[in-house]
């Protein structure tokens, strides 16, 4: 009775790409061990890795897109996608939360730089001692104006989830321009975001690590920094699909996705915002 | 158990049909799965490799640890192409083979065997499910498995600092991990984290979905095996733990490689917010994995008492509750680190709260049996034998949630006896009782039930007698993930490595019996096991058919319009 | 023959006395807080010990260290004492026997009582309700009354356990009094520094003795130090720990007493040990290669004791200290006078910077150390 199936799920027919995905990944991840090794031929490694994960997102993300303009996709398969994306956005913010407790633990505990203390605590008796001379962020650091570029970029993000939400109307509407409008829009604010972090991390006035304020800085805003270019390229692939004439009024996961995608990486932007940029900087000279 | 099987037909004959079950060719069929049962069995043959690589490890631990001195680290540190006559490079052999015993263990045999394997096989089957939600997507969580694998592996090639291997135990603590070991190998075993834990939050995903949206017809979540439930908050821990386990690790790489400074004291940072993260996600993941090893558990004793679980909503809930309490609990095991006392009293109390829900699992499955008609096939054996060491290594974590008395015990072996009785007795009790539950169903033959309780006998006496003296070495202050020690404490180490061989001649007996089963064991039938066997998963053949449920089976007396397009095609 | 014997004794009595002068002779900042000359010196002491000849009883500041006759915490082995060898070690601090107490009274007899309860329950339903004796089973699947049963119960136990559990941790967390003994131990790979804070900051070194050395000694392998860390006895001591490059664990059996060195911040607990003795501990944090082989041995003594052999390795008793500190306060009264006299700051410049330059080379030293 194989193949006179009676029901609405998804089988599938056996695929290669996991199996180069994962081990593209596993290349991958060596070749950063080589690379940060400084071991003999870690650009080959690193090079096959990464061309193989782009492959894989490729070549998987093809035939997903096929299938669904194939008619696999069902009501009970989208719901499928739709469970499988709000829970992969779920696992998302937890690594998120990852970063920020990092942030509040320094920012609400700060330990004084050792070389600072050494000697003094030699005569200092536990914790408040150490507490005294503790401020966040850490003695001599500069930091960014939030209420310059930063204050421009979370403007920039916020007016991209309009955006994308009027290419979503459109959709629903049936208003394919609207939709490319929407999304070349959303596209542009998406990339001039990420101009202006290269730029401001370009003249930040601190390095990359040393001390635990630029250490959450930018591994949590360079995170938030590499989402964006993947909800940026999730976005471009929308638009590509949307001149090839895919998604209707009434399917179209593969745009929600993306634009769920993109209120979460605008959401956790806001969030650093306020706590990094504002709250996190406060009191500390701000360099200009 | 709530949900039954009845109600539709079972004899099809649907033998007539497996030519037209049309697998792919071998290859097609076992490197680019898109079938849930062949995922599970890929993912149990890597759990039975990856747990005899892993219980050789040990092996050579407690070879090592028979008595006093260093004997054997030399050897092993020659064949990982070291000095042997070093020291230093003795010593950090230990640590590397506790670690990768440790990662190999957790991360390589406990969590695929039983999510992956187990939960692969009978998720689907026993909701009513023709597969996964994402059949492609749950193959990569396969191979990112193995990809993490090899990883480790590669780690104990390369040099880690002061001889070859990352030797930073399974909690991999900075700034040991950071500062303290240079090198690539702690690189591989970090990554190897990153890998395995990428392919469980794609599994957990992939779970999470099935069970929400493919139960099968009437199958309400209240309806659903206890199986399932438990796999299914299992992946909810899985999803939410692993992430944060991902950034503190991502953090141990940056502080390792490019300068940062989380957990480097010289930069400002805080060697314990290494220790916060990694148990708020070490914590779940010890519920991970014992969490499906309860769900077998109710499902083999309600089976043998030919009863249905007693208190059926009670045993989902507690999960649940373990499961969200396991959440606010992680620093029970950072009582020395130097915590407030507020804190400290915070966690002890949270940490207790855990054996009420706990204890009404195992007084629910001795209410099952109770009243109950009870056969003592190998499962069941095995399942009782469970109830009783976990309850001892249960009660052992109660003593050390009293963080006063925890000061004394931490990071001694009775933390080590701990753990090993919820887990190499739990966790792997509960596997193996799985294990002889569907073997036939999944392979279509028997193994022997003979040679199933005498594995479970030599067993239970092994591992009692290689954990069981651990909690005296501890008490006395033996400490943990020591190559060597005092002469006072050669006893019991003796004691517990002859154990060990007699853990070895058991699962010997394991092999024996499983090689028993594919050459000689007879066909095993539908529903070996009876009436009491009443889960969805029975309706099938053994092994089921390459693709079961064409049509979807309809739980109690619903019935649907579908239903009558083929009644008979249940099976096929 | 006695003669003989007082001879000796009269020699190394005067070859004492001139080490005694020699000490004194030497300026002060060359041998003063400084964690290579103290190894060095009690290498040298404990060797000469070892060899059974210099005796120190005849000077009145001289110290001896306890023999293996006076060692009370190590662990059983089930040869001497097959009980023993099964239970904690004995305790010799009133947290540690409130802690000892707790689990031997409470906590072990309940997860007895419970474990044999499950066990007991098994074997009941193996024997009741067994296939053959219990043909027909029943369909129960709920009991209302049951369920709170053990629901409720198990709360009852647990907060049974947690009265005492958290009053134990209230006592462990009790602030130390004004006038406790600040020491700090500083976990090296691997090693322990014992710094006396609050005796003019000196640090004693404390390595593991090698096998035949601690045997020769009479003491346990692998618990046994060249350097023990010498506290006072009956008194709070504020201890402190400090790791100084990764995290390692100062931890005490016998003393229900283990608290985390991690490297940037000063953990901080108190201890007060009941009788004088010997007492070993092992670095409880995995630390890398040498993890297993870095022990601690405590040696606790009176008072004077402790006072004489913080003046033995170059340090100061408190009582010294406060004097020196009324004296500092006077002479910088003095200065001040002087001070408006101008001149006398040249010489206390030159003064100050040779110190300066002498600690300097001191802390050289220990860092190549
Ligand atoms: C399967 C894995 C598993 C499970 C289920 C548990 C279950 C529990 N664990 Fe365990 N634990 C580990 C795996 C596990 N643990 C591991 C791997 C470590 C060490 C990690 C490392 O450092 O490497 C560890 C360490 C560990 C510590 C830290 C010790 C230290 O390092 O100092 C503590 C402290 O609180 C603890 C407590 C508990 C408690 C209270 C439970 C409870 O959930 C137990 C509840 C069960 C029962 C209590 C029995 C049944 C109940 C009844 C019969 C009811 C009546 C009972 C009472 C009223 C008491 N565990
Ligand atoms: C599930 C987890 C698990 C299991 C099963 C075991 C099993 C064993 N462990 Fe394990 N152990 C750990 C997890 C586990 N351990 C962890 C987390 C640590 C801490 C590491 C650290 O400090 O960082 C540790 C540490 C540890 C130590 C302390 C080391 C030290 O601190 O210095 C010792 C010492 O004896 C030890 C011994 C053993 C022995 C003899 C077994 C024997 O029971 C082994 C016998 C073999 C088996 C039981 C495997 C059989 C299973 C299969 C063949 C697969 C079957 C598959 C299917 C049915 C699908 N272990
Ligand atoms: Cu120092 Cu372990
Ligand atoms: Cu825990």
């Amino acid at each position: 009775m194989a193949g006179a199936k009676n029901h609405d799920y998804h089988i599938l027919d056996p695929d290669i790409w996991p199996l180069i995905g994962a081990f593209s990944a596993l290349t991958f991840t060596t070749g950063m061990v080589f690379f940060m090794h400084e071991m003999a031929g870690w650009q080959a490694i690193l090079g096959v890795g990464v061309a193989g994960l782009i492959a894989t997102f490729f070549g998987w993300f093809s035939k997903v897109v096929n299938e669904a303009e194939g008619g696999d996709h069902t009501p009970v398969v989208q719901l499928h996608m739709r469970y499988g994306m709000i829970l992969f956005i779920a696992s998302e913010v937890m690594f998120f939360v990852g970063w920020f407790w990092a942030f509040f633990d320094f920012a609400l505990f700060p330990a004084p730089l050792r070389e600072a203390a050494e000697n003094v605590w030699q005569n200092m008796v536990g914790q408040e001692g150490a507490a005294l001379l503790a401020q966040f962020p850490p003695e001599g650091v500069e930091v960014l104006d939030p209420f310059s570029l930063p204050l421009l970029n979370t403007l920039i993000l916020l007016c991209s989830g309009t955006t994308v939400t009027w290419a979503h109307h459109a959709l629903i509407n049936g208003d394919r321009d609207g939709l490319k409008k929407g999304l070349w829009l959303t596209i542009a604010l998406g990339v001039l975001f990420t101009c202006i972090q290269a730029y401001e991390y370009a003249h930040a006035p601190f390095g990359f690590g040393g001390n635990t304020y630029s250490s959450a800085f930018y591994m949590a805003t360079g995170f938030h920094g590499f989402h964006v270019l993947v909800g940026t390229i999730f976005l471009i692939v929308c638009l590509v699909r949307s001149y090839k004439g895919h998604f209707t009024p009434r399917q179209h996961f593969g745009f929600e996705a993306a634009a769920w995608y993109w209120h979460f990486v605008d959401v956790v932007w806001l969030f650093l915002f306020i706590a990094v940029y504002i709250w996190g900087g406060w009191g500390a000279p701000v360099a200009h | 158990m709530a949900t039954t099987a009845e109600g539709f037909d079972t004899h099809n004959g649907d033998h007539a049909h497996h030519d037209a079950d049309h697998k792919p060719g071998f290859f097609a069929r076992w490197f680019m799965s898109t079938n849930h049962k062949d995922i599970g069995t890929l993912y149990l043959i890597f759990a039975i490799v990856a747990g005899i690589v892993g219980g050789a490890i040990s092996g050579g631990m407690r070879l090592e640890l028979a008595e006093p001195g260093v004997q054997w680290l030399g050897t092993f540190v020659g064949w990982l192409g070291g000095d042997p006559l070093s020291f230093d490079q003795q010593g950090h052999m230990w640590n590397v083979l506790i670690t990768a015993h440790g990662l190999i263990m957790v991360f390589f045999m406990v969590m695929p065997a039983m999510i992956g394997g187990f939960g692969n096989w009978f998720v689907p089957l026993m909701i009513g499910a023709p597969d996964m939600a994402f059949p492609r997507m749950n193959n990569i969580s396969f191979w990112l498995t193995v990809a993490g694998f090899c990883s480790l592996l590669f780690s104990m090639f390369v040099p880690g600092g002061i001889g070859m291997g990352a030797g930073v135990g399974w909690t991999v603590y900075a700034p040991l991990s950071t500062s303290g070991s240079v090198g690539p190998a702690t690189d591989f075993a970090i990554f190897s984290l990153h890998l395995a834990g990428a392919g469980s939050i794609l599994g957990a995903t992939n779970f999470i979905t099935t069970i929400f949206n493919m139960r099968a017809p009437g199958m309400t979540l209240h309806k659903m095996p206890l199986f399932v439930w438990s796999v299914l908050v299992t992946a909810f821990l899985l999803l939410l733990a692993l992430p944060v386990l991902a950034a503190a690790i991502t953090m141990l790489l940056t502080d390792r490689n490019f300068g940062t400074t989380f957990f480097d004291a010289a930069g400002g940072g805080d060697p314990i917010l290494y220790q916060h993260l990694f148990w708020f996600f070490g914590h779940p993941e010890v519920y991970i994995m014992i969490l499906p090893g309860f769900g077998m558990i109710s499902q083999i004793v309600a089976t043998f008492s030919r009863k249905p679980v007693f208190g059926y909503l009670g045993m989902a809930y507690a999960m649940v509750a373990i499961g969200v309490v396991g959440f606010i609990v992680w620093a029970h095991h950072m009582y020395t680190v130097g915590l407030s006392v507020n804190t400290k009293m915070y966690f002890t109390a949270a940490t207790m709260v855990i054996a009420v829900p706990t204890g009404i699992k195992i007084f629910s499955w001795i209410a099952t049996m109770w009243g109950g008609s009870i056969t003592f096939k190998s499962p069941m054996v095995w399942a009782m034998g469970f109830i009783f060491l976990f309850t001892v290594g249960g009660v052992t974590g109660v003593v050390l949630a009293n963080g006063g008395v925890d000061d004394n015990l931490h990071d001694t072996y009775y933390v080590v006896a701990h753990f090993h009785y919820v887990l190499s007795m739990g966790a792997v009790f509960s596997m193996f009782a799985g294990w002889y539950y569907w073997f036939p169903k999944m392979s279509g033959r028997w193994h022997s039930e003979f040679l199933a309780h005498l594995h479970f006998w030599v067993f239970f006496i092994g591992v009692n007698v290689v954990f069981f003296p651990m909690h005296f070495l501890g008490v006395q202050g033996m400490a943990r993930r020591y190559p060597d020690f005092t002469a006072a404490f050669a006893h019991w180490n003796w004691v517990a490595s002859v154990g060990y061989v007699i853990v070895l001649a058991s699962v010997a007996i394991f092999f024996i019996n499983m090689i028993y089963a594919f050459v000689a064991g007879r066909r095993a039938e539908d529903n070996y096991w009876g009436e009491g066997a009443t889960t969805l998963e029975w309706s099938l053949s053994s092994p089921p058919p390459y693709h079961q449920f064409e049509t979807l089976p309809v739980i109690e007396d619903h019935h649907s319009a579908d239903d009558h397009i083929s009644s008979k095609s249940a099976t096929a | 023959m006695i003669f003989g014997d007082i001879a000796r004794k009269k020699l190394s009595f005067l070859a004492l006395l001139a080490a005694a002068l020699s000490f004194v002779i030497v300026p002060q900042s060359s041998f003063a807080q400084d964690a290579t000359t103290s190894v060095d010196e009690s290498v040298a002491e404990s060797q000469s010990v070892a060899d059974g000849e210099v005796v120190m009883e005849t000077d009145s500041s001289a110290f001896e260290h306890f023999g293996p006759e006076m060692i009370k915490g190590q662990p059983t082995s089930y040869e001497d004492d097959a009980w023993a060898s099964m239970n904690f070690q004995e305790q010799y601090t009133d947290n540690g026997n409130y802690a000892l107490g707790m689990h031997d009274k409470l906590l072990m007899p309940i997860i007895t009582v419970i474990s044999l309860f499950v066990l007991g329950l098994l074997l009941w339903v193996v024997a009741k309700y067994r296939k053959g004796a219990n043909p027909v089973p029943s369909k129960t699947s709920h009991n209302t009354l049951i369920e709170v049963i053990w629901t409720v119960v198990p709360v009852i136990i647990l907060v049974v356990i947690a009265v005492p559990s958290i009053t134990l941790i209230a006592r462990q967390y009790a602030a130390p009094p004004a006038e406790a003994i600040t020491i700090k131990a500083n976990g090296y790979q691997w090693y322990w520094g014992y710094e006396y804070v609050d005796n003019g900051g000196f640090e004693v070194i404390s390595n593991m003795l090698d096998e035949s050395a601690s045997l020769d000694a009479g003491e346990p392998y692998q618990l046994a130090v060249d350097n023990r860390m010498v506290v006072p006895v009956g008194v709070p001591i504020r201890l402190q720990t400090f790791g100084a490059d990764v995290i390692h664990s100062f931890g005490i059996p016998s003393l229900w007493f283990k608290l985390d060195a991690v490297p940037g911040r000063i953990n901080e607990k108190i201890l007060t040990i009941n009788e004088e003795g010997i007492y070993y501990g092992q670095c409880m944090e995995l630390c890398g290669a040498r993890h297993g082989y870095m022990p601690i041995a405590i040696e606790a003594r009176s008072m004077e004791d402790y006072n004489a052999w913080v003046q033995a390795q170059g340090g100061m008793t408190l009582e010294q200290i406060a004097d020196e500190a009324a004296a500092a306060a006077a002479a910088e009264a003095a200065e001040e006078d002087a001070e408006s006299a101008e001149d006398a700051a040249e010489a206390g410049d030159t003064e100050g910077e040779a110190e300066a330059e002498a600690a300097e080379a001191d802390a050289a030293e220990a860092d190549a150390a």
